[in-house]
């Protein structure tokens, strides 16, 4: 099989989308005879090249950080850049790959509905979504998600295997889809004893710890 | 009230979505608003990258010095917001999505709980009630009016607000001026 990818995130090589896909294509490619290309949609410049790849792939897979409950301007703007394959015959299916900052998947589901609908659109064969949150600390410590790595790797590999997003294995790794009560009153617990550690640490890096909640765009007058 | 109204027209020769949101203005300003339109398609404002330095860095405000700034400044001492946008491709526009990106400076990296689910503590007292304008495209469909909505209403839930109303540029001026007044 021969896969199109994109990676939407603005963060483009150095993004979480990234971490998650050469996971995710590092299974694909366990089966012999499977290959990719990958393009950065953050390169504003390659437009052009985007949409023409995309209108000639075989398969296409998208990935992109969620950026206030939906895609990223960037992939925005890449979509209606592929406004002239909307009701052509032959365009390729299409699998999406969603990553949030958010733990719960449920922030996510909603743009799902979004690529569901775009897939009709394209008359494109749907392959689903894959949704993971709780994504944006990968940058900062990839060690430390190891299992959601090989979750990535297996969910991949299967892929690559079937040409199927695995029903089972894309809910598993979405879990957990809300918060539950137990989770809330221990996430609460770990807020009021140790803080909010990953941002904190962050901030202290950059001496801006003291003015997290500066307010700038308070009018004076 | 104070209005902002983001004009999310990405394309000059529609001037029939720019007009409506004229008349708009103006009849807003008659029921005693002041209100801003802004031309999001004339100002100077770069794609949000993922920095997050707007929270980790320079707290509350955009790394980037750009026209991003003064949208924010606007949409944080506004009253009201109309997101004013064509469908196209099923949503709302990349312009208008390139705004929407740079507003989480706005909130504080920080979680809280809110209905159960984790979103951003609000970095300001007050945030404003959101709108949103539609002008439907030739493929458009109950089904994309009805996924752009619900995104919003997400988007509006995690800037500690609410979605008034969705109305399209079909409906009479009148109506979307009732809908602002009720708010």
């Amino acid at each position: 099989m021969q896969l199109t990818v994109f990676n939407g995130s603005p963060r483009g090589r150095k993004s979480n989308s990234k971490i998650i896909l050469d996971q995710f294509l590092s299974g694909f490619e366990a089966t012999p005879g499977n290959s990719f290309e990958l393009h950065y949609l953050n390169r504003l410049k390659e437009t052009e090249h985007f949409v023409q790849a995309y209108a000639e792939a075989e398969t296409v897979l998208i990935a992109h950080p969620l950026y206030t409950d939906s895609m990223p301007a960037i992939v925005k703007a890449f979509i209606e850049e592929l406004e002239s394959l909307s009701g052509k015959e032959g365009n390729p299916p299409l699998g999406l790959i969603i990553q949030s900052g958010f733990v719960a998947a449920i922030h996510s589901r909603y743009v799902e509905r979004y690529w569901e609908k775009f897939s009709r659109r394209l008359g494109s064969r749907y392959l689903g979504t894959i949704i993971k949150g709780g994504c944006e600390p990968l940058h900062r410590s990839e060690k430390q998600f190891q299992k959601v790595l090989d979750g990535f790797y297996e969910l991949g590999k299967d892929f690559g295997e079937t040409g199927q997003f695995n029903e089972k294995m894309v809910k598993k790794l979405a879990e957990p889809e809300k918060i539950s009560t137990l989770m809330r009153l221990i996430v609460q617990l770990v807020w009021k004893v140790s803080g909010n550690g990953y941002w904190d640490d962050w901030l202290k890096e950059n001496e801006a710890y003291e003015k997290s909640f500066a307010q700038p765009y308070v009018d004076t007058k | 009230m104070k209005i902002t109204i983001l004009n999310g027209n990405p394309n000059a020769s529609n001037e029939t979505f720019d007009k409506y949101l004229k008349q708009l203005s103006t009849d807003l300003v008659s029921n005693g608003h002041d209100v801003d339109v802004l031309g999001l398609r004339n100002m100077d404002i770069s794609y949000c990258i993922g920095c997050f330095n707007c929270w980790v860095k320079t707290p509350g405000i955009c790394n980037t010095d750009d026209e991003g700034r003064d949208v924010c400044r606007a949409y944080i001492n506004s009253d009201f917001v109309l997101w004013a946008s064509p469908v196209i491709m099923g949503f709302y526009s990349a312009l208008l999505k390139k705004v929407t990106d740079k507003f989480v400076c706005l909130v504080h990296p920080y979680g809280e709980f809110v209905e159960g689910e984790v979103h951003h503590l609000p970095r300001y007292k007050h945030y404003p009630q959101g709108g949103m304008l539609l002008e439907k495209g030739p493929d458009t469909d109950v089904d994309d009016l009805q996924i752009i909505s619900d995104i919003h209403s997400r988007t509006m839930l995690n800037f500690k607000s609410e979605l008034a109303f969705t109305k399209l540029t079909h409906d009479p001026v009148e109506e979307v001026v009732d809908a602002i007044n009720r708010v």
